[in-house]
C-alpha cells in the first residue's frame, strides 16, 4: 500500500468510521453548542480544523523533542494544553492583524477552542497511533495530517447538525423536547448512521 | 514591556512549581506502575502455563523478547510465553500467549485492550480465549480468513486484529529458536 | 449557613449536566457502566476540589490578564496526579477510563467553575462549591450509566439485575444509545421543572 492509499485509510477512519464527535465523544461542547446555526457552524469548523492541525504539529515537535529525550512524559498533559491555549492565542492574534475579515467571522470562536476536547484528544491519539500495519507509529507528517482530517470529520458532523437544526426550528415539537434533548436523540441517530460505516450488525 | 515580562515570570512560577509536585509524585508512582505490571505479567505466565519457571530469552537480534517455561518438577521444557500487539478499532490490544514446544497456543489472555465496550471488549471473556487453545500457525485465521477463530463482532476487527498479531509473533518466535539453534 | 447552600445547588438546581449542559463529553463517553461512571466523576469531583481550592487561594497573586493559564497549569497538574495515582493503585478502572482522564483538563465544569466561582470566593465556600458540582456531575454521570448498563449489559454495577434470559440491548451501550439516553433524561426533566 503506497502512501496515497495510507492517507485514503487515514481519511476514511478520521472523517466516517472514527468520527471525533460520533464516535470518539471528542468536542461534544461545540458540536451541540454551536449548531442552531448553518454559518456558525461553518465558522466554527474551519477554526477547529485551523487549530487541530497546528496542536498536532507543535505538540508532536515537543514529545519528540523535549518530553521524551528528557523523560518528561509525565508532563504530557500540562505541556500539551498549554501549547494549545498558547497557539489559540497566538492564531487569534495573528487573525486578528493580517485577515481582519476573517478574524470578524472566525473570532468569537477561538477562544473557546482551547477547552474544545477534541484539540487535546487529538494530539493524544497522535501520541498513541498506528499505522494500520500496527507497527510503524505516526511520524511528524502523519499526525499533522490525522489533525487535518480529524477537524474535517468534526466540521462535517458538526454542518450537518446544523443543517438539521436549522429546519428544525420550524417543525412542531413537545415542549419538553425543544433545544437540548431532540438535538441529543438526532446525534443519536446520526450515531447510528455512522456506525453502518464499520459494517456492525447490531 | 517590563509589564509583560513580569507577567510572563509569574507564569513561568507556577509552570515550574507545577512541574516540580508533578515530578515528585512521579517518582512516588512510577515504580508501583512498574512492579504492578511486572508482577500482572507473571502471574498471567504462571495462568498459561501452569507449574513451571520462567527465564528470560530475546531473538539473536535481540527485538524480540519471549520467556522459556521449564517445567518445576520434570526439568523439561513445557512451551514458551509471549506478548503479542495489534491495533484494533480503538486501541493497540496486548495478548499473553503461551504456546507448547510444537508451537500449538496452550491458552491466551489479554491483558490490555480499551476496545468498544459491549463489542470488541468481549475478547476478554474466557470463552473467547478458550477458542485459541490447541491451535497451531496453520488455523490461526479469523473464519472470514479461511480459519478457526469465530469472530465476535460482525465487522471483525477486533478478532482480526488479536488472531493475527499471535499467528505473526509465533512465526517470528520459531524463527528466533531456529537461528538460536535452541529447540 | 452559606456552605451548605453552595453545596446543595450543584446537585439539583445547578446540575452541571443536566442543567447547565456542561462536560458533556466524558459523560457520554465513560457511561457505559456504572463502574466507569462512578470512577471519573471521583476522579473529576478530586480534581474540582482541588483547583477550586488553590485558585482561590492564589487569586490575589494571579493578574488578571494570565489568569486563564494559571488556572490551566493548576488544573492540568492535578489532573496528572490522578492520572498517575490511577494508574498505580486503580489500573482497571484507569484502563477503561483510558483517554479520558488526561481529558479532565478541558471539561468545562472544571474550568467554568474555576472563573465563575473559585476566583471570587474564598477557600471554604469554594470547596463547597466543588464537593457540590462533583456530586451533581457524579450523580448524572451514575443515572446515565445505570440506564445504559441495566439496559445494554442486563446488569447493574457487574451485579445481574434483569435474568439471563433478557437479551442485551447493546446499542445502549454503544455511541447512539449514549446520545439517546441522555436525550431523554433531559426532556423528562424538562417535563418536571414545566409542572412547578
Amino acid at each position: 500500500m503506497g502512501y496515497l492509499g495510507q492517507i485514503f485509510v487515514m481519511a476514511m477512519t478520521a472523517i466516517f468510521i472514527q468520527n471525533f464527535v460520533l464516535s470518539r465523544f471528542l468536542g461534544l461542547c461545540p458540536y451541540l453548542g454551536v449548531s442552531k446555526k448553518l454559518d456558525s457552524a461553518f465558522g466554527m469548523g474551519m477554526a477547529v480544523i485551523f487549530v487541530m492541525t497546528l496542536a498536532s504539529a507543535f505538540t508532536f515537535l515537543i514529545r519528540r523533542y523535549l518530553l521524551i529525550p528528557y523523560n518528561l512524559e509525565y508532563l504530557q498533559t500540562i505541556s500539551f494544553i498549554l501549547t494549545i491555549a498558547a497557539l489559540v492565542q497566538f492564531v487569534e492574534m495573528v487573525i486578528q492583524k493580517n485577515a481582519p475579515a476573517l478574524y470578524k467571522s472566525l473570532g468569537v470562536y477561538l477562544p473557546l477552542i482551547t477547552t474544545n476536547c477534541a484539540v487535546l484528544g487529538v494530539a493524544i491519539l497522535n501520541t498513541k497511533a498506528f499505522h494500520a500495519d500496527g507497527i510503524t507509529p505516526y511520524n511528524f507528517l502523519d499526525s499533522t495530517l490525522n489533525g487535518l482530517l480529524s477537524g474535517v470529520g468534526f466540521t462535517v458532523v458538526l454542518l450537518a447538525m446544523a443543517g438539521i437544526r436549522e429546519r428544525l426550528e420550524f417543525s412542531e415539537l413537545p415542549k419538553s423536547m425543544k433545544g437540548m434533548p431532540i438535538a441529543l436523540i438526532l446525534a443519536g441517530i446520526m450515531a447510528l448512521a455512522f456506525y453502518g460505516w464499520m459494517g456492525f450488525k447490531i | 514591556m517590563m509589564y509583560y515580562a513580569k507577567l510572563g515570570f509569574i507564569l513561568l512560577i507556577f509552570c515550574a512549581v507545577a512541574a516540580g509536585i508533578l515530578a515528585y509524585v512521579n517518582g512516588l508512582t512510577a515504580p508501583v506502575i512498574s512492579q504492578r505490571k511486572e508482577l500482572e505479567e507473571t502471574q498471567t505466565r504462571q495462568q498459561l502455563i501452569p507449574n513451571s519457571d520462567f527465564t528470560l530469552m530475546s531473538s539473536a537480534d535481540s527485538s524480540f523478547s519471549f520467556y522459556k517455561a521449564i517445567d518445576k518438577s520434570s526439568g523439561t521444557t513445557n512451551g514458551y510465553a509471549f506478548i503479542s500487539e495489534g491495533t484494533g478499532y480503538s486501541s493497540r490490544i496486548k495478548t499473553m500467549v503461551g504456546v507448547d514446544t510444537l508451537f500449538q497456543v496452550l491458552a491466551i489472555k489479554i491483558i490490555d485492550q480499551a476496545e468498544t465496550p459491549g463489542l470488541g471488549a468481549k475478547c476478554q471473556d474466557q470463552a473467547y480465549f478458550d477458542m485459541y487453545a490447541g491451535l497451531s500457525e496453520t488455523d490461526l485465521f479469523v473464519d472470514k480468513d479461511g480459519g478457526k477463530i469465530k469472530s465476535i463482532t460482525g465487522a471483525t476487527i477486533t478478532t482480526r486484529a488479536v488472531t493475527n498479531s499471535i499467528r505473526e509473533q509465533i512465526a517470528i518466535l520459531k524463527k528466533a529458536l531456529i537461528a538460536g539453534g535452541d529447540k | 449557613m452559606r456552605f451548605f447552600s453552595e453545596l446543595a445547588k450543584g446537585i439539583v438546581k445547578d446540575n452541571p449536566i443536566f442543567v447547565l449542559v456542561l462536560g458533556m463529553c466524558p459523560t457520554l463517553a465513560v457511561s457505559t457502566s456504572v463502574k466507569n461512571g462512578l470512577g471519573m466523576g471521583m476522579a473529576a469531583t478530586f480534581v474540582l476540589i482541588c483547583s477550586n481550592i488553590i485558585i482561590s487561594l492564589i487569586k490575589g497573586v494571579t493578574p488578571p490578564k494570565i489568569r486563564i493559564p494559571v488556572y490551566i497549569v493548576v488544573i492540568a497538574a492535578f489532573v496528572t496526579i490522578i492520572d498517575m495515582a490511577m494508574a498505580a493503585y486503580a489500573a482497571e478502572l484507569h484502563k477503561s477510563l483510558g483517554l479520558f482522564i488526561p481529558l479532565i483538563v478541558v471539561n468545562c465544569i472544571i474550568l467554568g467553575r474555576a472563573e465563575a466561582f473559585a476566583s471570587k470566593n474564598n477557600a471554604l465556600n469554594s470547596l463547597a462549591d466543588a464537593v457540590g458540582m462533583g456530586a451533581g456531575f457524579t450523580l448524572a454521570l451514575v443515572v446515565v450509566a445505570t440506564i445504559r448498563e441495566i439496559l445494554g449489559n442486563g446488569t447493574w454495577l457487574d451485579i445481574r439485575v434483569l435474568p439471563q434470559a433478557y437479551d442485551p440491548m447493546l446499542i445502549a451501550i454503544l455511541a447512539p444509545g449514549a446520545f439517546i439516553t441522555l436525550g431523554f433524561l433531559m426532556a423528562l426533566i424538562n417535563i418536571i421543572k414545566g409542572r412547578k
